[in-house]
């Protein structure tokens, strides 16, 4: 009986603990595998380093998060490897990223690729472009709210660029291939001038 | 004994207060909830009237939106040949143009795509749709309703009134569909009822207008 009661106990456990992880109720075998993504992810920068990292609406609500003591801009974008402007972009975004490094910006780029292909088109063409970013994908059955949470005035069109200043407000927006000059001029007004 | 039956019902009025006022205060939350997450108004976006224009057809041939448009309504689909995600919704796409023809909504497809031509546009529209598919040169259309992605709906009713702009449903795997909000607005229409949800996103492929390349 104790015995039971105590496999009960660890078997509720397990519940709780592949709920917490994962944010929400998902079928097992995709939440262990997503969280071995994260770990993978967190781990330096090997090929495994490019398997996207699964987010669900919490997830992207946290990657938004600013924390007013940092203040660091967040340059989002996103995109998906189906997507020819995105993929004409992405070594702009990834120059961007770099050359603004340094003056705090923090730079993110979230994928709505398919679920049957993210796992192998992602790292791919995130090796093709040599990109040492940590990779999201929005995984939801709806993908409407994080729309709306991004920017209720998109409509979901891909590419779309947004930049938040270090309050977390955003500044600008691109529905579209980025014009890169456009871009670093919105991104100098948020970031701080000393290098 | 008295006493304590006029304190139970007592206790018994103060709770359903207590729940009244409890339910009036969530009810009110979730309002303003809904009102903040209201949709995004386009330039001619959800109560305005599209006036008539005249396109011509991947063959070169001019029609009238006065001409194709159907009796009880007309639906607008943008399209791409390329786009993956147009792709996964052919098949709906057309299953719906069908079943609402013989109802008296008709589909009009529109290609605004500076990258896409016309012989490609009319072998793709031939193989996958009965409804006609338009040329949108210069973006004119897409412009003037504020159309940006593929696929991307504007629902005119009888009178050419915008009642519902946005997506087909809630998920391009179909078998994950749970919300259908352009069958929704057109069973609306033609129960003589208001479309209950005008305005949803959904992710896409941008258009590839002439001026943004």
């Amino acid at each position: 009986m104790r015995r039971s009661r105590s496999s009960l106990a660890l078997l509720c456990g397990a519940f709780l603990l592949t709920f917490s992880t994962t944010g929400r109720p998902a079928v097992f075998g995709q939440a262990a595998s997503s969280q071995k993504a994260n770990e993978k992810s967190a781990s330096a920068t090997t090929a495994a380093a490019l398997k996207p990292i699964e987010l669900d609406l919490e997830g992207l609500k946290s990657l938004l998060r600013r924390d007013p003591k940092d203040a660091r801009p967040l340059l989002i974008n996103f995109w998906a490897t189906w997507c020819e402007p995105c993929r004409e972009e992405f070594p702009d975004l990834l120059k961007i990223k770099d050359d603004y490094r340094k003056r705090g910006l923090d730079f993110a780029a979230v994928s709505f690729d398919f679920a049957e292909e993210v796992e192998r088109a992602v790292p791919d063409f995130l090796r093709q472009v040599k990109a040492d970013i940590k990779p999201y994908w929005l995984n939801l059955p709806d993908p409407e709210p994080a729309i709306r949470m991004i920017d209720p005035t998109w409509t979901g069109g891909l590419p779309s660029t947004f930049l938040f200043d270090a309050q977390g407000k955003l500044v600008f927006k691109r529905t579209g291939r980025i014009r890169p000059a456009e871009l670093r001029a919105a991104i100098d007004k948020v970031v701080t001038s000393d290098k | 004994m008295r006493k304590h039956l006029a304190l139970a019902l007592a206790l018994a009025v103060v709770s359903l207060f207590v729940t009244g006022a409890l339910a009036a205060s969530s009810l009110s939350f979730n309002g303003a909830g809904n009102g903040a997450g209201a949709g995004p108004a386009t330039a001619r976006g959800v109560g305005a009237t599209v006036a008539d224009f005249t396109l011509s057809d991947a063959g070169g041939q001019q029609h009238a939106l006065s001409a194709l448009k159907g009796a009880k309504g007309t639906v607008l689909v943008f399209l791409s040949i390329q786009c993956p995600v147009v792709k996964a919704y052919d098949e709906r796409i057309e299953q719906l143009a069908k079943a609402y023809k013989a109802k008296g909504i008709n589909f009009i497809g529109l290609n605004a795509n500076s990258t896409e031509t016309a012989d490609e546009i009319k072998s793709h529209a031939s193989t996958h749709y009965t409804f006609p598919v338009l040329i949108d040169r210069d973006n004119k259309i897409a412009d003037q309703l504020g159309a940006e992605r593929t696929p991307e709906i504007f629902f005119l009713d009888a009178s050419n009134k915008i009642v519902y702009h946005g997506r087909i449903d809630n998920n391009r795997d179909k078998a994950m569909v749970s919300k259908s909000e352009l069958s929704d607005a057109i069973e609306a229409v033609l129960a003589g009822k208001p479309v209950a949800v005008t305005e949803t996103a959904s992710v896409g492929c941008t258009i590839k207008k002439k001026k943004s390349y």
